[in-house]
């Protein structure tokens, strides 16, 4: 490497490949022939003033975007171009090839003086942005008026969109996703963007157009509750189909034993009982079409046993296959879908079963808007008793006027007035970024609900559904499209009093699919231990968990057995029959019992109370 | 109304208060919203200290040393209003070396071969600290094994005790780092004003046993940060009052107001011994009696393999141990007994 200052260092790709006198010239050389197309329109080049470096990238990797190029502060996308564009007589790559439009990467980008619109070009300026709105991206642009909201906001919403339910497959009849969630009626958004129809996203729409009023009911939707119109919901607002796939195959094991798909014998080991394998049909597979519950076994199957060669007391090895159907997860109901038979590529049979059911909006589902404006539905109101207006429009959902001012989402609020204009006047509108002003937006619509005869900000005189009075205050409504996302109480709700234990500790098991039961864990054992609440703390981490009997010698300390048979406890160490029964908690058993594997001999004195 | 004395009874806490979980988290939930910053204003008249968590993790590890020493010196009556008085008290303070008085730009030159050094003193630094180029050499004839000439600012030494390079260099250092005046191990001290017009001295760097014997200081209000220093010079009584103090100081620096009693427990249960103690695994966690706490909390294989060799003795006395085993622990309403009087009974027994 030259440590001259007057020379330019070059680089290719982050590797030092020579010198040159003047980097600039030497990176505005290649520049132009790569427009003249001498040299590959996948080459960035970058001159670093501060280092004198130029940095050549040809690697793989590097984000690009598109830019138009200015040369003497004329675009050279010219409104002839435009034209012939416009008639299809040229196409993108065409611009590509004759440098009107160039790919830049991060690097080149810090050389460049970029013009948002055409109007904006200086002297200065070396490049022109295609589109206002590409600054946003792909996937914001799918989003409605996003230069009016938040960049906060931004980001949870294209969260939100993720999880909406919709229409997320044509051919999802014939799919066996492991999960998947429907929409009833998928609407096209009244409000939607240049990015959202060219991605088609109209014909897989994810939500449904709301009417939505900005009220409080009650105090139902504080913070961020909502509350949804009972009739609205029974029409098939928010209605959605939740699939899910059962998978099971049988499995070969060495020794040539293999799994069995059948309604398992009375004999196997861990059978469920006959009810459970009653809706099963001779193959040992459900049918379609059969609604199932909590617990059904819906691919009966049996495995060879784990252990080998258990001897009976008659000396005869007897064979015992255990159980191990597949059966409808805790806490969920539904009908079976289809059932699909196969084979896997190792040649074992495989079979799917998907069961469906329906899932109406209930109490603790969760709505959003494209603004990032969540909600969890806290109360379903009967229609007569919601807000209405003069002409008996009856909102779908109300939302509390507090969640707007903190989050700044305008975008949300001016979303409310064009989807109401829109509605009125049966048509679509455009709320591509940058499209126009906020201003002309809400003066268009505005304009669009006076000839209506509405007030032209939205706002509707309302009356109270159970007293029948009108509200003091002129109520925001509009139209504004909403997502169902996928996360619905029925799929979480979980209780437990009594339940399975684990078989090591003797204490209650955790998670939902094993029915198991809230952590109390360390920090709240202090907070019992601080109020000094200690029967409330034996109950919790002795009697509600794993309280056992244990019975200690008091001769030598050791943990004896009670014998059944003559009702008299034996201690195994001293022989004696001096035993007390004493409480404790099985984990304390159960580290007494690992010390002992070590070899030591814990020892328990007792001390009468 | 309650009298003043129904008052002070309200503040006694109940019999079997958990006093230590409460005092924990009374800190610890605080402790959780201080953000863990050590950062510092840099500012020219300031004493430098650690604050917030950092500082209160400090405290609580029991550290050696503070990571800023810190002093806050008052002066005796005669002294306090006299800012002349305050600078004499003040230069005779900070800690000055050799080689804060030399130029900052070619202070000094040395040759290691001929065993020669030249120090060329600063004329502005001198002043600051009003001392002489002669006193300056008087304290290097201190150090052994040299020969100094003196010429205006210029001080040149020669090394004649050794001719092994090693031992000229490290005389050298040694020679720069001759303190000339002051007190050992205060880097920086400050005059300040306080209200009242009575002026105070704040320091870096901490020397409790050097400053008393200054004459002015009132050797009854010093204070210091250092919490070992204290134990060595007040003991530990001092040593409590200053944990607690510090660590009550530091939270409500911070904005988070805490019953001065919690701090004072922790301070107590670091100190009782005599000794100064940390709360980890080193300190009060770590000398529980009972091995199922000491086990509970950390280190579990060495508590057991230590219990099982020595044939340790749990006698299930405290609360963590009870909660393993699933006996109700004595605190509040756990530590309530029933007592029967025996001789009462049988009377009761005779009558039936």
């Amino acid at each position: 490497m030259v440590e001259n200052e007057s020379r330019c260092n070059v680089f290719l790709s982050g590797k030092y490949i020579g010198y040159v006198e003047d980097g600039a010239k030497f990176a505005e050389e290649i520049r132009r022939n790569r427009r003249l197309g001498a040299v590959s329109g996948e080459i960035n080049v970058a001159y670093n003033k501060k280092l004198n470096e130029v940095m050549i990238n040809a690697d793989r990797g590097r984000v690009r975007r598109p830019y138009i190029v200015v040369e003497e502060g004329v675009s050279k996308f010219t409104d002839d171009l435009k034209e012939r564009l416009a008639r299809r007589e040229i196409d993108f790559n065409y611009l590509l090839r004759r440098g009107v439009v160039e790919y830049l990467d991060a690097e080149e980008e810090e050389n460049i003086v970029a013009a948002l619109r055409p109007e904006d070009i200086t002297r200065e300026t070396t490049h022109l942005e295609i589109d206002p709105a590409a600054l946003f991206g792909a996937t914001f642009n799918v989003s409605v008026y996003p230069e009016h909201n938040s960049v906060g906001r931004h980001a949870i919403s294209a969260n939100f969109i993720k999880q909406s339910q919709g229409l997320y497959a044509t051919n999802f009849n014939s799919r066996y996703d492991a999960r998947a969630f429907l929409l009833y009626y998928p609407q096209t958004p009244i409000v939607d963007s240049v990015a959202y129809r060219k991605l088609r996203l109209g014909q897989h729409a994810s939500g449904q157009n709301f009417v939505v009023a900005v009220s409080t009911y009650y105090g139902y939707n504080m913070k961020d509750a909502l509350v949804i119109n009972k009739a609205a919901v029974d029409r098939g607002l928010g209605r959605s189909v939740f699939y899910r796939v059962y998978t099971d195959e049988e499995r070969r094991y060495p020794g040539g034993q293999q799994d069995r798909f059948r309604i398992p014998a009375p004999t196997t080991e861990g059978y469920l009982g006959e009810h459970a394998y009653s809706k099963l049909s001779d193959d040992g597979v459900i049918e379609a079409e059969t609604p199932v519950i909590e617990n059904d076994v819906l691919i009966g199957k049996t495995s060879p046993p784990r252990f080998l060669e258990e001897q009976t007391s008659f000396g005869v090895v007897e064979e015992r296959n255990r159980d191990s159907s597949t059966t409808l997860r805790a806490g969920e109901e539904g009908v079976v879908d289809s059932v699909m038979l196969t084979e896997t590529t190792g040649a074992t049979k495989l079979v799917k079963a998907r069961v469906r059911s329906i899932k109406v909006p209930e109490v603790g589902d969760k709505f959003a808007s494209r603004h990032g404006q969540k909600g969890v539905v806290a109360l379903i109101v009967n229609q007569e008793d919601m807000p209405f207006t003069k002409d008996g429009i009856v909102p779908d959902l109300l939302l509390n006027p507090h969640s707007l001012p903190g989050r700044m989402t305008f975008g949300h609020m001016i979303e409310t007035i064009a989807g109401k204009a829109g509605a009125l006047s049966g048509q679509h509108f455009d709320g591509t970024a940058f499209s126009d002003t906020g201003k002309n937006r809400v003066d268009a619509y505005g304009s669009i609900l006076e000839h209506y005869g509405f007030d032209k900000f939205g706002d509707e005189a309302m009356y109270d559904g159970r007293t029948g009075r009108q509200f003091n205050a002129n109520i925001f409504t509009g139209v504004v499209y909403f997502n169902r996302l996928w996360h619905m109480v029925s799929l979480k709700l979980q209780v437990r009093s009594r339940g399975p234990v684990q078989i090591l500790t003797h204490q209650p098991t955790e998670g939902k699919p094993r029915r198991g039961g809230l952590k109390f864990g360390e920090m709240e054992r202090d907070a019992l231990v601080g109020h000094g609440a200690s029967l409330l703390l034996k109950d919790r981490m002795l009697e509600q968990s794993d309280k056992a009997d244990i019975w200690v010698c008091k001769n030598c300390g050791d943990i004896g057995y009670l014998d059944h048979l003559k009702n008299v406890p034996v201690c195994m160490s001293c022989g004696g029959n001096n035993l007390e029964r004493v409480e404790i908690s099985y984990a304390f058993k159960l580290l007494l019992d690992e010390i002992k594997s070590l070899h030591i001999l814990p020892k328990i004195r007792l001390k009468s109370e | 109304m309650p009298t003043k004395n129904d008052r002070g009874e309200k503040l006694n806490v109940s019999p079997g208060e958990a006093v230590g979980v409460v005092a924990a988290q009374s800190i610890g939930e605080p402790g959780t919203q201080m953000i863990l910053r050590s950062f510092h204003a840099a500012g020219i008249s300031s004493i430098i200290t650690t604050k917030g968590l950092p500082r209160i993790i400090e405290i609580v590890d029991a550290r050696k040393k503070p990571k800023f020493p810190m002093m806050r010196i008052t002066l005796e009556k005669g002294y306090a209003k006299d800012y002349e008085k305050v600078r004499k008290v003040w230069r005779k303070l900070e800690e000055v070396t050799v080689s804060k008085l030399i130029k900052e730009r070619g202070g000094f030159s040395e040759d290691l071969g001929a065993r020669i050094m030249v120090l060329n003193l600063d004329k502005e630094r001198l002043h600051t600290y009003e001392i002489t180029p002669s006193q300056v050499a008087s304290r290097l004839k201190k150090v052994s094994g040299i020969e100094i000439g003196m010429d205006g600012m210029e001080i040149r030494i020669k090394v004649n005790g050794t001719k092994d390079m090693k031992l000229t260099r490290q005389t050298f250092v040694q020679i720069r780092k001759a303190v000339v005046s002051g007190v050992p191990n205060i880097e920086k001290a400050l005059v300040q004003e306080g209200q009242g017009g009575e002026f105070y001295i704040t320091t870096a760097g901490s020397n409790m046993a050097a400053v008393m014997d200054i004459e002015g200081v009132d050797k009854w209000h010093i204070y210091s940060n250092d919490i070992f220093e204290v134990a060595r010079v007040y003991g530990v009584e001092a040593a409590r009052n200053l944990i607690a103090h510090e660590l009550f100081e530091t939270m409500s620096e911070e904005g988070f107001t805490v019953s001065f009693r919690h701090p004072a427990l922790v301070a107590d249960a670091m100190t009782h011994t005599g000794q100064i103690r940390s709360i980890g695994r080193h300190g009060v966690a770590g000398e529980k009696e009972s091995v199922f706490a000491r086990a509970a909390y950390e280190e579990t294989v060495k508590h057991f393999t230590n219990a099982g060799v020595f044939g340790e003795v749990d006698r299930l006395n405290g609360v963590a141990e009870n909660i393993l085993i699933g006996k109700q622990i004595s605190v509040g309403t756990g530590m309530v007994r029933l007592a029967v009087r025996k001789d009462e009974l049988k009377k009761i027994k005779a009558e039936e």
